[in-house]
């Protein structure tokens, strides 16, 4: 008997807002349905499974991110030779720029800093009984380290979080809610345009140092407010929901919060596991550079490949019992970070505010629990909450209620 | 086996060092250092661990 090459397809709308409130049982359909799946809406191939993933994500000379790593050929247009859309020596000039910045053996002395920006939010909460763990908590501490590090002034910095999230929604399909985001996207490019000057930016800061790239010939001047840009944005809903997420499951599991509790060294542990349980990025966008085969589908050159980091951290080929939170499960090898030449740059920050604000709950908060239904928001690419109401007591408060 | 590291892409996230500390450390600039030149065959497999937990792929097993 012959056997035929097969082109496995779904008509799944992967982005679509019904899908996106749960997508777990539809990606693990995908993921037993073939390694390589053609979507029929919006014409991309999925990847699924964490060992394909994994590999395309390491392999830029077949699966590049030089033509953009969104779905729609506009959006791609304008990203090309950014510092995720490039591959090879630009990028590592690119991403080189702030790497002394970035990297961990910097960020590190940071920590102090980092660790009492976040006590003061939560010193600030704790007499509010209840409030809203995203806006109030998850999105603060983000946006005021990360804009700080950039140099970029106090005025102005509420365009960053709808901002960046238009810059990310942009990743995915041409639709009315990406129309409706657009001005969020263009008042942010504005901005930073405005502020990303020498004079606006904090002398020191990693903007102050995109410039200093450009003046010393490291870097072409035209690509300094993108890099800027790129690195406000990558700070911003990624961080935010990989914390609020971990922040939901304190709420909903009580064994887990009493544990980090008891135990606050098991917060890089309770970060990596939400990242792996609801990663941020969903996933980003490749091209084949040649045909590539995979799980006995032909992938064509030139086609657009989605790496469904999310799909592919809950992958029972790889993970046992995937979609149960499991604080000691020690799976520093998932992907929602991405893995390889576009691994993201900024991940050692992110684990550095996530453990702060575990740490100053830990220290200060005795119960964490809902006070509400978490509200998922709508991000084709971004996977996160727009709503977390918490209430929590502190041991003073619980003494209060007994005297 | 041995591990090469590539120290102009490592930056310094030390995930391989809190997943095989006896195979690879950090020096005092956050520099990945893999500590057998030949690791030894009861390591290997926390070497490959840590090789594979780098996210910027710039540890390369070689056997």
């Amino acid at each position: 008997m012959t056997r035929f090459r097969h082109q496995v397809a779904s008509d799944v709308d992967l982005f679509s807002r019904a899908l996106l409130e749960d997508p777990y049982p539809v990606l693990r359909e995908l993921r037993d349905l073939g390694g390589a799946v053609y979507m029929r809406q919006h014409d991309f191939y999925v990847l699924t499974r964490y060992e394909d993933v994994r590999r395309a994500d390491r392999d830029w000379q077949i699966f590049t991110s030089a033509r953009g790593v969104a779905l729609v050929p506009e959006i791609n247009a304008s990203q090309i030779g950014g510092v995720l859309a490039s591959d090879g020596p630009e990028h590592d000039s690119l991403r080189a720029v702030l790497r002394e910045q970035v990297s961990p053996r910097a960020i590190n002395k940071l920590r102090g800093d980092i660790d009492r920006q976040a006590a003061e939010l939560v010193d600030a909460l704790i007499p509010l009984g209840t409030f809203d763990a995203v806006t109030q908590l998850a999105q603060r501490l983000p946006v005021q380290v990360v804009a700080d590090l950039i140099g970029v002034p106090d005025e102005g910095r509420e365009k960053l979080i709808p901002g960046a999230d238009a810059a990310f929604a942009s990743f995915g399909p041409l639709t009315p809610e990406l129309q409706e985001r657009l001005p969020y996207l263009v008042a942010f490019l504005d901005w930073i345009a405005e502020v990303g000057t020498r004079d606006r930016l904090r002398p020191g800061s990693w903007g102050a140092a995109v410039l200093d790239a450009v003046d010393e010939g490291r870097l072409p001047a035209e690509k300094a407010f993108p890099l800027m840009r790129a690195f406000l944005v990558a700070g911003m809903d990624t961080t935010v929901n990989g914390i609020a997420s971990m922040l939901r499951v304190f709420a909903e599991r009580p064994d887990v919060w009493e544990e980090v509790r008891n135990d606050p060294k098991l917060a890089g542990a309770a970060f990596e596991e939400a990242l792996r349980l609801e990663s941020p990025v969903q996933g980003f966008f490749r091209e084949t550079t040649c045909d590539v085969e995979i799980d006995g589908t032909t992938v064509p050159a030139g086609s657009r490949v989605c790496l469904h980091f999310g799909a592919a951290n809950r992958d029972e080929r790889h993970f046992v019992d995937p979609d149960r939170f499991d604080l000691h499960r020690g799976s520093l090898d998932h992907l929602a970070f991405g893995n390889g030449v576009h691994g993201c740059a900024g991940q050692g920050l992110a684990r550095l505010e996530a453990r702060a604000i575990v740490l100053a709950l830990t220290e200060r908060v005795t119960t964490f629990e809902l006070a509400g239904s978490p509200v998922r928001h709508y991000n084709p690419v971004i996977r996160g909450l727009q709503e977390l109401p918490i209430a929590v007591t502190t041991r003073a408060t619980a003494e209060g209620v007994r005297s | 086996m041995r591990v090469s590291a590539d120290t102009a892409r490592c930056e310094g996230h030390g995930l391989c060092e809190e997943v095989a500390p006896k195979v690879y450390e950090l020096d005092d600039d956050a520099v990945v250092t893999v500590v057998h030149e030949e690791v030894p065959p009861e390591l290997e497999r926390l070497a490959e661990a840590g090789a594979r937990v780098c996210p910027v792929a710039a540890l390369k097993v070689i056997r």
